[in-house]
């Protein structure tokens, strides 16, 4: 077990976290590289123009004007997924759209129990565990005491909402590619690479929390040990934590080559992050070129006859005298 | 017998197809009638000096393409993703949720999977996957990558000519993915290898020489003019003078060219020039700047950049001290996002007449127009009706129980959505909007936009307006909405059409019409009929 122990356990974990560095410092350094020529926000909201007209709220966020607007809109973004809380389904045959919410509503469980899942996490890394990790343990594990309490007085179960939430949520996105069509029809294979890692990853750690119990001081011991990069020699763990290990190490090694990056890529789409102000503040596109088109005195030549004809007209144009 | 067109059918079928994945990274490329567009004119190509020009047609089998198209377009993509972060990043973050998926008018009409905003992005992503990243490049069509072909290209040239580039989708995207950039970008790289596409290159070559998209020589624009002055004259009794080219006017006015004979853009034209007259403004029209809308701007970066340039060069030369633009959807992308990012000197050289843009009637300082000194009819217009600064009698409307479409690109890329509505109901009594989902930036696309008003594209126009005239089929079965206006001159030429086709008895046409038909003006003559001659008071009966 020690040699499989020390590539699983330290080995595999290193590397893939190489990769996932530097991979995701590259593509962001990749991006930042190629430039933004034009504004282009996705305006979805009133402008601000007229200082009277009515703009609300929600107007000012989605069609940002100032930075600080701007910074606001993609917060909501990101943290409460504005765009796709608008998601309308269109009917056939009734040829009507309805709101819908559903799938705002399992990306949102989904990122925010991960979110948590993963703060929770800190207290393998960090000793002494910090205020705010187990603050948020408390929280997530609420309704612990009291199921616990109700379905077994002996055994004492601590159910983490977020771990099933974020279950929960992984399977409906499943779902949604596997059974609805059009779903279905728009996902690629490594659509399903994805949520099938994410699902393995978290159906370990859910195995390891309800039925197969870990020592839970070995695997800091190994995780404060990965971090301060001073590993154990070869950590000999139950094998369902290096189970769990492998897939977090395949996941993160895949993450900087896969969409995953979308979570790093939201923060430079232009279409969110540039204010609405084009015509206050100009935009410098830093590649621009000239172009040469036709210019007045060409203009002039080609049609010298008609604005000759303009000329004495006084470059004006009146109403024909009644005969 | 004769084919039936599109347009007489009694029936359509809307057919949804839900392929596997391979199938879908297989390219399509069915020249059907009604949804590819016709090739761009050896002519124009020519003209306008684009890469490989040549005769050719999509329903060849051979499209005589360079011999080293494929390396020529593999570099342009790289000097895309350099160019502009949007491509760059919207190749890599898409993580097909399927948000947009049914967002797409042209998806909802057709059904064809391929129109869907996230799968059209795919058409290039899966090119992108196969020659700049590792994964595409190591497990092939699993990792969503596919090699590029002729067919490929087809299947570009079919599919990003089926985009208005209405940016809907973007709009429910989660990380703001916008297909409008997208398809611009691949049109852009179309472009590079010589393929274009007819109807907006007519429109973008005839601008270049013209100084308008409809190829008026400045003799027909005058001309335009003066059948409006003559029309006023007869509908008002009132003498209007239209200055134009006229040096040291105080503002320069810029309309989409469709106003100068199309219908019904025409009331909305002489609507303008009764307007400036009754507020006595110091402006005047240009004939070389004779055109808001840029045709180029649905081509590439290039021809867009040379048709935009005009409006500032004239600015210089006629001194003027701001612009004011016309009811227009593309022309206010362009002019709100685009215009003064694409200037490059004649901007500065511009600046050294041009000031902020202040109202003259009322004094109002447009400060969100400050740099690009450009304002909007609507935003002048909202101002002047707050002012009171017109004579207004609402009931001239009264026959008319009005509805607005927000257009794509004043809704989407601009963000006007109050200053029609509240310039309509300061005219109107009677007006009520769409459902939620068919309005403001949910707005649905009339279906003729990026170049898409081409005859030979009518049974995808009509299928992907669809969603739109069913909103106001909704609107015109509750309240009796008979007419639905819109500030932008694509809609203007589809809406009659697409109406007709859905047979909605509602007429359509823009915002200013309403104001000059409301206008009480001074010295006119007793008026019993509105700007089109229909009868003042009672409820119009629209034919169908």
């Amino acid at each position: 077990m020690s040699v499989l122990g020390t590539i699983v356990g330290v080995v595999i974990p290193y590397i893939a976290g190489f990769i996932f560095v530097v991979g995701v410092i590259y593509r962001i350094f990749f991006w930042s590289r190629s430039v933004v020529p034009f504004k282009i926000p996705t305006t979805c909201g009133q402008q601000k123009s007229l200082p009277w007209l009515r703009r609300t709220w929600m107007d000012r966020f989605d069609s940002p004007y100032t930075n600080w607007e701007t910074a606001v809109r993609m917060l909501m973004e990101v943290f409460l997924f504005r765009s796709l809380w608008k998601n309308v389904r269109y009917e056939l045959p009734a040829q009507t759209a309805v709101s819908t919410k559903w799938l705002w509503l399992f990306a949102l469980t989904f990122h925010w129990s991960l979110l948590i899942v993963l703060i929770r996490h800190f207290r393998f890394f960090l000793e002494p565990v910090p205020d705010f990790v187990n603050i948020i343990q408390n929280l997530d594990g609420f309704l612990e005491v009291h199921i616990g309490w109700l379905w077994f007085q002996l055994h004492v179960v601590h159910i983490m909402i977020t771990g099933l939430t974020l279950l929960v949520a992984l399977l409906y996105l499943l779902y949604r590619r596997l059974f609805m069509p059009r779903e279905r029809s728009l996902s690629l294979p490594s659509d399903y690479v994805a949520l099938i890692l994410l699902l393995c990853v978290v159906i370990t750690g859910l195995l390891m929390r309800y039925v197969i119990s870990v020592d839970v001081a070995q695997v800091k011991e190994l995780a404060q040990g990965l971090l301060s990069f001073h590993p154990p020699a070869s950590p000999d763990l139950h094998w369902l934590f290096m189970l769990h290990l492998l897939f977090v190490s395949v996941l993160l090694a895949y993450f900087p080559f896969s969409k995953l990056m979308h979570s790093a890529g939201i923060f430079f789409s232009p279409t969110r992050n540039m204010p609405n102000n084009n015509r206050a503040v100009r935009h410098i596109n830093p590649w621009n070129y000239p172009v040469k088109g036709v210019d007045w005195d060409e203009f002039y030549e080609e049609f010298k006859e008609d604005m000759e004809e303009l000329e004495q007209m006084g470059y004006v144009v009146k109403p024909e005298e009644e005969v | 017998m004769q084919e039936e067109k599109f347009e007489e059918k009694e029936k359509i079928e809307i057919v949804q197809r839900f392929p596997s994945w391979k199938e879908i990274l297989k390219p399509s490329t069915e020249m059907k009638k009604g949804f590819y567009s016709y090739a761009a004119t050896l002519r124009d190509q020519e003209y306008l000096n684009l890469p490989f020009p040549r005769e050719w047609s999509p329903l060849d089998e051979d499209w005589k393409l360079p011999e080293n198209w494929k390396e020529i377009l593999i570099n342009k993509i790289d000097e895309l993703r350099k160019k502009y972060r949007s491509f760059q990043v919207f190749m890599d973050i898409c993580v097909r949720c399927g948000a947009c998926a049914d967002k797409c008018h042209y998806y909802i009409g057709t059904g064809d999977p391929k129109n869907m905003p996230v799968i059209r992005g795919e058409l290039l992503r899966t090119i992108y996957r196969r020659y700049f990243t590792k994964t595409g490049k190591l497990f092939g069509e699993w990792a969503g990558a596919r090699e590029l072909t002729e067919d490929v290209i087809k299947e570009w040239y079919l599919y990003f000519y089926q985009c208005s580039e209405c940016r809907r989708c973007s709009v429910f995207c989660p990380y703001g993915i916008d297909t409008a950039e997208i398809t611009m970008l691949a049109r852009e790289l179309l472009n590079a290898i010589g393929i274009s596409q007819r109807f907006s290159l007519i429109s973008a070559a005839a601008c270049v020489r013209t100084g308008n998209h409809l190829g008026l020589s400045p003799g027909g624009v005058v001309n335009s003019i003066r059948y409006a002055v003559d029309d006023i004259k007869e509908i008002t009794g009132i003498d209007v003078e239209v200055p134009v080219n006229k040096k040291g006017a105080e503002i320069l006015f810029v309309t989409p060219s469709g106003d100068y004979f199309a219908q019904p853009h025409w009331f909305t034209f002489i609507g303008y020039i009764m307007v400036f007259h009754e507020l006595g403004l110091d402006y005047t029209f240009s004939t070389y700047a004779a055109e808001g809308g840029n045709f180029g701007f649905f081509h590439s970066f290039e021809v867009a950049k040379k048709i935009n340039q005009k409006i500032y060069k004239e600015a210089k030369r006629l001194g003027v001290k701001w612009i004011l633009g016309g009811e227009c959807g593309h022309m206010w992308r362009v002019k709100h996002q685009y215009m003064a990012t694409y200037a490059d000197e004649t901007y500065e050289d511009a600046l050294k007449v041009l000031e902020e843009p202040v109202n003259p009637i009322t004094g109002t300082v447009f400060e969100n127009a400050s740099s690009t000194k450009m304002v909007h009819i609507l935003e002048f217009l909202a101002d002047v009706l707050k002012h009171k600064k017109l004579k207004i009698d609402k009931s001239r409307n009264d026959h008319l129980v009005v509805t607005h479409h927000d257009s794509c690109n004043i809704a989407r890329g601009m963000g006007l959505y109050e200053e029609p509505r509240f310039v309509i109901k300061s005219v109107c009594n009677h007006y009520y909007d769409m459902p939620d989902h068919a309005i403001r930036e949910k707005s649905y696309c009339c279906g003729s936009g990026a170049g898409l008003l081409a005859d030979e594209l009518m049974e995808l126009r009509m299928r992907g307006g669809m969603p739109r005239a069913m909103a106001v089929k909704y609107v015109h079965e509750k309240y009796g909405v008979n007419h639905l206006t819109a500030a932008c001159a694509i809609d203007r030429a589809a809406f009659p059409t697409l109406l007709k086709f859905w047979r909605l008895p509602v007429q359509m046409g823009g915002i200013t019409e309403l104001v000059a038909n409301a206008m009480i003006m001074k010295g006119e003559k007793e008026r019993d009929t509105d700007l089109r001659g229909n009868p003042l008071g009672e409820y119009l009966e629209v034919e169908i």
